[in-house]
C-alpha cells in the first residue's frame, strides 16, 4: 500500500511532465500555427502582462524579436486598455459565485426541506420545481435582460437560480430519508417542533445536503463563467472571450495564450473553493458512521 | 408535519389521486397567474427597451397566451421549430454519447487499476474544475465555429461527470460481494463482469442522468454565443431587428420541455436497469 | 506425528486490527479441526470468532502464528473452503437461481448441468417458488439460506459458516439446523460453525470450542458426546442439559 502511495506522486508528475513535454514539442515544431498552439513563452508573457496590468514598451526598430511580439494580441491589448487584470477578473467572478451561493443555497435548501418533510408541500410544489429546473438558467438570460437591462442583477440571477435548483434535490432527499425512528424517538422524549427541527431533522439531513454543496459550487462557477461570456464586460468569462459586448462576440479574435491562462486560473480557483468546501464538509460530518 | 418513510405505513396519508390532483392544481394556478399578469401588463408594461446600444420597439414583456399561441403556430408551420429542435437535440445526443462513452470507459479503467488512476489524476482534476464552457473559446480557436466545436464542448462536460461516476461506481463496490465471489472461486475476469459492473451500474446511471442535463445547459450557451439558424439557442437571442419575446418564450418552453423529456427518459432507463435494487430508507 | 494432516490447523494465532487505536482481536489461539468433524465456535459478542473464521477462510493474514489447511499454508480464499459471511452477501442484481449457480459458473459448468444442481439445492432450502426472484423480494433469513445453498453448490470439503441462522425465527432456525445436520450426515463435510447460541452449538456439533471475550483465547474445548443422528429428543435429554450447564459456567 505504501508503495502505491509513492507511485501516486511519481505517476502524477510523470503524466504532467509528459503533457508539458509534448505540448512544448508541438508548439515548437511549427506543425500547427502559433495562433493555435502558443509556445510556453507566450503563455508566460500573457500571464505576466495580465497580472501586472500593463505591457512593457514596444521594442525598438530592428529588434529581432519585434516580429514575434506583434502577433501577440489585440486580445491582451483590448483587455489591458479596459484596465483588466487577471486577479481582478478572478476576484469579480469569484464574487459573483459567492453571491450566487449565498443567495441560492439557503433558498434551495429551504425549498428542498419543505418538500421533503411535508407531503402536502411536496404534492403542490414538486411539479413546479420540476418545470423550473428543466429550463437551463442561462437560457433565461436574454429574457431577463429585457426586464433588467445590462445590470449586475441580470447577470446574477441565472447563478442564483442554478444554485438553488441544484440544492433542492439533496435537501429533499436528505429530509425524506431521515429515519422515522429518530423522529419518533425524539418525540417520545418530548421534543417539540422547533427543537425537533434544529436538533434532529437538520443534522440528520445534513450530510446529504453538504455533499450537494460541492456540486453546487461547480455549477455556480460554470453558470457564472457562462453568464460573463454572454453578458458582461468584466470577469473571467469576459476575459477569455476577448472583452467587448455580447453582440460582437464572434468578431473578436481571441488569443489562445490568454484563453489558456484564463482556463488554468479558473481551474485553480475552482479547485481551491472545492477544497474549502470539502474540508468544511468533513468537519461538520465527523459523526457520520 | 410528520416523517414520511416507506416503513411508516401508519403515516401514509392521502392516496395517489389526491396527490396528482394537488400537482395539477398548482400547475393550473401557475398558468392562470401568468395569464392574468400578461393581461394586466398589456397596457402597463414598457414596450420600448434599451439594449445597451439602441432601443427596440414593440416589445411585449409578458406576451399573453394569444401571442404565444400565434407564435408557436407560426414556428411550427414554417418548420423553424422542428428543425431547430432536430439540430439542437441532435447535437446534444451526439455530444452526450461521445462524452459518456469516453467518460465511462476511462472511469472504469481508473477505477480498476490504481496505476491508471494515478496517471490520469492530474488531467481529471484539471478538467473537473474547469467549467466546460470556458473551453469554448479554445475549441473555437482550434476548430472554428461549427458543428464539431459544439458537439465537442458538450462531450467535454459530459465526459467529466460520467468519468467521475463510473470511477466512483467501480470503486465503491462493497467488499462483501468481492469477498463472497472470490470465496466461490471467481477469477478477476468473472468477478469484474458479474460483480463489479452490475454493482457499479446505479452510480453510472445517476451520472448519466446528470450528464444529460449538463449537456443541454452546455449546448444552450454554445448556441447563444454562436447564434445561427436553425437552432434552439437562436430562438432565444435578440438577433435581428426586433427581439420577439414570444419567440423567446416559446424557445424557452421548448427547451424546458425537451430537457424534461430527456430527463424522464433517463430516469426510466435508470429505473429499469436497477430493478433489482432495494429501496433504502 | 502420524496420521493425515488436520483439515484446519491454527497454531498460536493472534490478530490485531491496525488503525489509530489498534485492537487485539485474538491472542494465541490454537485450534485443530479434523476431517469430517463438526466443530462449533462459541463465544460472546466481540470475542473474535468472525476474525478467526476470516483468517481460516484466507481473507486475513494472522499478525502472529500460522494457519494451515490440509497441511499447506493458507494463502487467500479458495473454493475448497466454502465461506458464508455474517453480513448480507447475496448478489442483489442476480436472481436466486443465478446466485446459487455462481460458483458453478466460475467453475465453467455448462448451463444445463448448473440448473440441475441449483434446482435441487433451491428445493432443499424450500425456496422453489422464489427461484427466479430477486433478493429484494426475500426476507433476511431467506437470503441467508440462498447464500448457504450457493456455497453448497460448489460442494467444498470444508464449510466455514458465520452465524448463518442468526436472523431467522426460532422455527425456521430449528428447521435449518435439522437440514444442516441431515446434510452433514449424508456428505460428512468438515464444518466450522460460528455461533453465540449454546443450544445451537450443542445440537449440531461434535466439539465445541469456547472463546473468551476480547482478546479471544480458547477457554475450553468440550467434546459433545450425544448420539447421532440428533433429533428433537436430543434437545431434551439430560446429557444435553448437563452440557449446556457446563457451557454456561464456562462462559460466565
Amino acid at each position: 500500500m505504501e508503495r502505491l502511495k509513492s507511485q501516486r506522486l511519481m505517476l502524477g508528475l510523470a503524466s504532467l511532465g509528459a503533457m508539458v513535454l509534448s505540448y512544448t514539442l508541438l508548439s515548437h515544431s511549427h506543425l500547427l500555427r502559433p495562433e493555435i498552439v502558443p509556445p510556453a513563452r507566450e503563455i508566460a508573457v500573457a500571464f505576466s502582462e495580465l497580472v501586472v496590468g500593463t505591457r512593457p514598451p514596444p521594442p525598438m526598430e530592428g529588434d529581432v524579436h519585434a516580429g514575434h511580439q506583434m502577433h501577440s494580441s489585440d486580445h491582451v491589448g483590448t483587455l489591458l486598455q479596459q484596465g483588466v487584470t487577471l486577479q481582478g477578473s478572478l476576484a469579480i467572478t469569484a464574487a459573483r459565485v459567492l453571491f450566487g451561493l449565498a443567495a441560492g443555497v439557503p433558498l434551495g435548501i429551504l425549498l428542498g426541506l419543505l418538500m421533503g418533510f411535508s407531503r402536502r408541500a411536496d404534492d403542490y410544489l414538486h411539479p413546479i420545481y420540476v418545470l423550473l429546473r428543466s429550463v437551463p438558467p442561462l437560457a433565461l438570460i436574454t429574457y431577463v435582460m429585457l426586464w433588467l437591462g445590462h445590470s449586475e442583477a441580470h447577470r446574477l440571477i441565472p447563478i442564483v437560480y442554478a444554485v438553488a435548483a441544484t440544492m433542492v434535490i439533496p435537501a429533499y432527499h436528505g429530509a425524506r430519508d431521515v429515519l422515522g425512528t429518530y423522529v419518533l424517538a425524539a418525540r417520545s422524549l418530548g421534543a417539540r417542533r422547533w427543537l425537533l427541527i434544529r436538533k434532529v431533522l437538520v443534522p440528520a439531513a445534513g450530510p446529504t445536503v453538504l455533499a450537494g454543496l460541492r456540486y453546487a459550487v461547480a455549477i455556480a462557477w460554470m453558470t457564472a463563467v457562462g453568464s460573463e461570456m454572454l453578458m458582461s464586460e468584466n470577469g473571467m468569462g469576459n476575459l477569455i472571450v476577448g472583452g467587448g459586448l455580447w453582440a460582437s462576440r464572434t468578431q473578436t479574435k481571441a488569443d489562445p495564450a490568454v484563453v489558456i491562462v484564463g482556463i488554468v486560473a479558473l481551474a485553480t480557483a475552482g479547485w481551491a473553493m472545492d477544497a474549502l468546501a470539502k474540508a468544511g464538509t468533513a468537519r461538520l460530518t465527523r459523526w457520520v458512521r | 408535519m410528520l416523517p414520511r418513510n416507506k416503513k411508516n405505513n401508519f403515516f401514509s396519508g392521502p392516496g395517489i389521486r389526491t396527490r396528482t390532483a394537488r400537482g395539477l392544481l398548482s400547475l393550473g394556478a401557475l398558468a392562470i397567474v401568468y395569464g392574468v399578469a400578461a393581461e394586466i401588463g398589456r397596457g402597463r408594461l414598457p414596450d420600448r427597451i434599451w439594449l445597451g446600444t439602441h432601443y427596440v420597439e414593440n416589445v411585449q414583456l409578458l406576451p399573453p397566451y394569444g401571442s404565444l399561441a400565434e407564435e408557436a403556430v407560426f414556428l411550427l408551420q414554417s418548420g423553424i421549430l422542428l428543425s431547430s429542435i432536430a439540430v439542437s437535440a441532435g447535437r446534444v445526443l451526439l455530444g452526450f454519447m461521445l462524452g459518456a462513452a469516453f467518460g465511462i470507459l476511462l472511469g472504469i479503467a481508473t477505477g480498476r487499476a490504481t496505476r491508471a488512476e494515478y496517471l490520469a489524476d492530474p488531467w481529471v482534476t484539471f478538467f473537473r474544475f474547469t467549467p466546460a464552457l470556458a473551453l469554448l473559446p479554445l475549441y473555437v480557436l482550434w476548430f472554428g465555429y461549427g458543428e464539431g466545436t459544439k458537439i465537442l464542448l458538450v462531450a467535454s462536460s459530459v465526459a467529466v461527470v460520467t468519468l467521475l461516476g463510473a470511477h466512483q461506481g467501480v470503486r465503491s463496490v462493497p467488499r462483501v460481494y468481492l469477498d463472497a465471489a472470490s470465496a466461490l472461486g471467481a477469477g478477476p475476469g468473472l468477478a469484474f463482469r458479474k460483480i463489479v459492473l452490475p454493482a457499479a451500474l446505479p452510480h453510472i446511471f445517476a451520472s448519466l442522468r446528470i450528464g444529460l442535463g449538463l449537456a443541454w445547459v452546455t449546448i444552450v450557451v454554445a448556441e447563444l454565443i454562436d447564434a445561427r439558424m436553425p437552432s434552439l439557442g437562436y430562438l432565444l437571442t435578440l438577433a435581428g431587428g426586433y427581439p420577439r419575446v414570444s419567440t423567446m418564450v416559446v424557445g424557452i418552453a421548448t427547451i424546458g420541455a425537451l430537457v424534461l423529456a430527456f430527463d424522464l427518459f433517463a430516469l426510466s432507463v435508470h429505473a429499469r436497469a436497477t430493478r433489482w435494487m432495494r429501496r433504502t430508507g | 506425528m502420524t496420521g493425515p494432516a488436520p483439515r484446519l490447523d491454527a497454531v498460536d494465532v493472534g490478530y490485531t486490527y491496525p488503525g489509530d487505536t489498534p485492537t487485539q482481536a485474538l491472542e494465541s489461539v490454537n485450534l485443530t479441526v479434523q476431517d469430517s468433524e463438526f466443530v462449533a465456535l462459541l463465544g460472546p459478542v466481540g470475542c473474535g470468532k468472525t476474525t478467526l473464521l476470516r483468517i481460516l477462510a484466507g481473507f486475513l493474514r494472522p499478525t502472529k502464528g500460522a494457519v494451515r489447511c490440509d497441511g499447506a499454508e493458507v494463502d487467500g480464499p479458495s473454493p475448497q473452503r466454502g465461506y458464508v459471511l455474517q453480513e448480507d452477501a447475496i448478489f442483489p442484481w442476480m436472481t436466486v437461481r443465478e446466485n446459487v449457480e455462481f460458483g458453478l459458473l466460475a467453475r465453467g459448468m455448462p448451463p444445463a448441468a448448473r440448473v440441475e444442481v441449483s434446482s435441487e439445492l433451491i428445493r432443499l432450502i424450500g425456496l422453489s417458488r422464489f427461484a427466479d426472484a430477486h433478493p429484494k423480494e426475500l426476507s433476511a433469513g431467506m437470503a441467508k439460506m440462498v447464500e448457504v445453498a450457493r456455497v453448497l453448490a460448489i460442494d467444498p470439503a470444508i464449510l466455514l459458516l458465520d452465524e448463518p441462522f442468526g436472523a431467522l425465527d426460532a422455527q425456521t432456525r430449528a428447521r435449518m439446523q435439522d437440514e444442516l445436520a441431515r446434510l452433514w450426515e449424508r456428505r460428512r463435510k468438515t464444518v466450522l460453525f460460528v455461533t453465540h447460541d449454546a443450544e445451537e452449538a450443542l445440537y449440531l456439533a461434535d466439539r465445541i470450542v469456547v472463546l473468551s471475550s476480547r482478546p479471544g483465547r480458547v477457554e475450553a474445548d468440550i467434546p459433545v458426546e450425544l448420539p447421532r443422528p440428533r433429533s428433537l429428543e436430543s434437545r431434551f435429554s439430560p446429557a444435553f442439559s448437563a452440557l449446556k450447564r457446563r457451557i454456561w459456567e464456562t462462559l460466565s
